[in-house]
């Protein structure tokens, strides 16, 4: 009966602790990007502004094939690296995992420095040399999933079932891996296409212009568009990682009731 | 006891065999080596040499001399303050709301606001400062409603591009990742040890006090320290809220590479640079002491 109070009394107090702490701003700002002309009344006028800018569009499409070669090279790299580290390498681990925290610890405004200094020109002349950097950066956040979902499925089996019929470890880790652990994958994908989309810090000292510097750019005209549009890319984000999140607790079952059975 | 005895003692071997098996070359991780020393390593060791380089291509030890007097040195402080302050609200703010959310929400409800706590986490950026700029703004909803109640925020000094407005913004990117990487602790407390601890007659109190935080502690303390690299180092919010009235190292060290000074200041860009990379380091290595600690507990 106590418990049950003190249960009930914890739970009311968090939730309006955090309804205040976080929910408040984000309504506020909700509210704020409504906002109609000369501040009366509410309307879309604001979101309506931000698609008749020039260079919404490319600027746009721009971020998000970044954002998806950067998922995909991510994945390139990381998924063999960590199937391996389960398997036969795990001594390696320590080190995968420290050179993995690295990027978060590592100020950013250190890494364009040295990116600056560093890489040879035909790569800084390419757009595309954000993406080895989006790569880096999001390492501390895709390798933690990664190495999470991993652990979760009776990996070792998998592997020695497929190798044993005589699968190549690239048809294996297409094929075998790939499906069984498709919700940690697909987050760790939408987690480095998530962060390359809102990167400012390396694009901005690297002298591109992204989606995220140019909303910076553009509220210098209008700052109620550029609320409106953080509102909006974060209402966005939001739905999306939700989403998955839902659709990846989803297929976890799926294997615990595989597990449970043998 | 016996049964958990036995599995451990297979697993131990098993280990043992791995660890005496031959040595073998780890083919598997090249294309990860490879691909971290060119575009982790190699700027950043880049970035080392130049901080000792004249502007003449001579070594010296000169781009040093400033980060220890003057503006840079009181850029450092702020930075650092600024670090200290947002990580022990976040690691206070983060660390309840993951504890409650650890003891009380269901599976789906985690799983829901797990992914919310990394779009928090992650939106510290541009966005979090506009969404700041329209909450926290002069002109803000929320500030009027306040001003109506009496309250009037702007009138009694704050502003939120200020030092405490810049703080406030942190604190709703560092609670959200202390959330993220506080659980994984959490989770590791395992119910054998409240169940040990009533049936010896220990109240919840003496439970909290004597079981979970020391077992909890290392890993506040690394959650602390990540929390403060991330806020000492946290560049794009500061970017796009301030004009420049408050001197932070990464805002600094931006403008010193952007090409907005003179070229001979680029090397103390550099040694800035390193400057911000030894603390931190010195951050890391603490964090990494504190893992391994916490780690201790759940093997």
């Amino acid at each position: 009966m106590k418990r049950s109070y003190t249960k009930f009394l914890t739970i009311t107090v968090a939730i309006s602790l955090s309804l205040l702490i976080f929910i408040v701003p984000y309504a506020a700002s909700i509210e704020y990007s409504l906002r109609g002309n000369f501040g009366k009344g509410h309307d879309l006028t604001n979101y309506l502004w931000i698609f008749r800018q020039d260079g919404f569009l490319s600027h746009l499409t721009l971020s998000l094939e970044l954002g998806l070669f950067a998922g995909l090279l991510n994945l390139l790299i990381m998924v063999p690296t960590t199937t391996f580290l389960h398997l036969s390498l795990q001594r390696y681990k320590p080190i995968v995992d420290f050179i993995c925290i690295l990027p978060l610890m590592i100020p950013v405004v250190s890494l364009a420095v040295g990116a600056e200094y560093a890489m040879p020109q035909a790569i800084q002349n390419s757009q595309s040399e954000l993406i080895f950097f989006y790569v880096i950066l999001a390492l501390p956040f895709t390798f933690r999933v990664l190495d999470s979902s991993l652990s979760s499925i009776p990996l070792k089996t998998l592997v020695e079932a497929s190798r044993s019929l005589g699968a190549s470890w690239f048809a294996t880790i297409l094929r075998v891996i790939v499906p069984a652990a498709k919700g940690g994958i697909s987050s760790a994908f939408f987690l480095s296409f998530a962060l390359a989309i809102g990167e400012f810090t390396i694009t901005s000292l690297l002298h591109w212009d992204t989606f995220t510097t140019w909303t910076v750019d553009i509220s210098q005209q209008n700052v109620l568009g550029s609320i409106a549009l953080s509102t909006f890319t974060f209402i966005f984000a939001v739905v999306l990682l939700v989403s998955i999140a839902l659709f990846a607790s989803r297929r976890k079952n799926k294997f615990q009731q595989i597990e449970e059975t043998t | 006891m016996n049964q958990s005895n036995v599995a451990s003692e297979s697993t131990r071997t098993r280990k043992r065999v791995v660890s005496k098996g031959r040595y073998k070359f780890p083919f598997a991780l090249i294309p990860f080596f490879i691909f971290v020393t060119f575009f982790l390593a190699w700027p950043i060791s880049t970035v080392v040499i130049e901080s000792f380089k004249s502007n003449s291509n001579k070594w010296t030890l000169s781009n040093y001399g400033p980060l220890f007097h003057g503006i840079y040195l009181h850029a450092f402080e702020t930075s650092i303050r600024i670090g200290l302050i947002t990580a022990l609200f976040g690691v206070i703010i983060g660390g309840l709301f993951a504890f409650v959310i650890e003891s009380y929400a269901g599976p789906r409800l985690t799983s829901i606001l797990d992914s919310v706590a990394a779009v928090f986490a992650n939106s510290g950026g541009v966005p979090l400062a506009f969404t700041f700029l329209a909450s926290f703004g002069a002109n803000a909803g929320l500030i009027k409603l306040l001003k109506s109640w009496g309250w009037d925020l702007y009138g009694s000094g704050f502003s939120i591009f200020s030092f405490t407005g810049i703080c406030l913004v942190y604190i709703f990117f560092q609670a959200p990742l202390m959330v993220l990487i506080f659980k994984p602790a959490l989770k590791g407390l395992r119910k054998e040890w409240k169940e040990a601890s009533t049936s010896l007659g220990g109240s919840s109190w003496t439970y909290l006090r004597r079981i979970a935080l020391p077992i909890l502690f290392p890993s506040f303390v690394g959650s602390f320290l990540l929390l403060f690299a991330g806020g000492f180092s946290a560049y794009a919010t500061a970017r796009a809220l301030t004009v420049g009235n408050i001197p932070l190292i990464p805002l600094i060290i931006g403008n010193l590479v952007d090409g907005n000074v003179i070229a001979d200041k680029t090397h103390l860009g550099a040694s800035l640079a390193i400057g911000a990379i030894l603390i931190a380091l010195i951050a890391m290595t603490g964090y990494i002491w504190a893992q391994r600690k916490s780690t201790q507990w759940r093997r």
